[in-house]
């Protein structure tokens, strides 16, 4: 069933199509500088803290 | 995290450590897309490698974070708002230090753990997350599988690195 369609918006995707577009994606951000990501990593820290609840999760100061 | 840097070159600019690398999920945060983590690993190398009882002192670094202000959280220490973990390197990481890529962060210079070096210290240690870590840098990093090769038969991880991809 691999070519079943799925809608997504306004788009028509393949099961396939749709984990292709995800894995370029992970591998687009994977190219971001370190600095960007490390931006991010501190917004999952500020997250896993308050949404998480874990409470000795320590959000970097940069 | 620049701050936290510029102390870590310090380490290094008053001979305390005869070079450094940044390793770890830092490093590998370097090579792939970002993932959760919560402190910076650093591996040194040690002016003087051994103290008087064959033991690892590490006691002259902490020393002068102290006197900088720096304080114990847990097993880290407080560099700047970001937890460190300083472990001395071993051979596989002296030759790691060697080999890592000279970076700037927010124009601060540093140094970074390679993709082939991480995949062997992360085989090495072997945890559920660090085997996940492996599979983001085969996935997403450029891997060098002959250099790759050649560090897992050096350090006779080889066996390791087979039976995960095999998996």
């Amino acid at each position: 069933m691999s070519d079943q369609k799925i809608l997504i918006g306004e788009r028509v995707l393949t099961r396939e199509e749709l984990f292709r577009e995800a894995e370029e994606f992970r591998k687009e951000r994977a190219r971001f500088s370190l600095e960007e990501k490390i931006r991010i990593l501190v917004e999952m820290q500020k997250l896993a803290q308050s949404f998480g609840g874990k409470r000795d999760v320590i959000v970097w100061e940069i | 995290m620049k701050n936290a840097i510029r102390v870590i070159n310090e380490l290094k600019e008053r001979g305390l450590i005869k070079d450094y690398a940044i390793g770890g999920a830092i490093a590998a945060l370097r090579w792939t897309e970002p993932f959760f983590t919560q402190d910076l690993d650093v591996l040194v190398i040690l002016e003087e490698e051994v103290g008087e009882h064959g033991l690892i002192v590490l006691s002259p670094i902490y020393e002068y974070l102290k006197e900088k202000g720096y304080i114990w959280k847990g097993h880290w220490i407080m560099i700047e708002g970001i937890p460190v973990d300083i472990f001395p390197a071993d051979p596989l990481e002296k030759e790691a230090i060697a080999e890592a890529e000279e970076i700037e962060y927010e124009g601060v210079k540093t140094k970074v753990l390679t993709p082939e070096y991480l995949i062997a210290l992360f085989l090495r240690t072997g945890r559920e997350k660090d085997k996940h870590k492996i599979g983001l840098l085969l996935e997403q990093a450029e891997v060098d599988r002959e250099k790759l090769g050649r560090i897992l038969d050096k350090y006779g991880l080889s066996e390791r690195f087979r039976a995960l991809v095999e998996k």
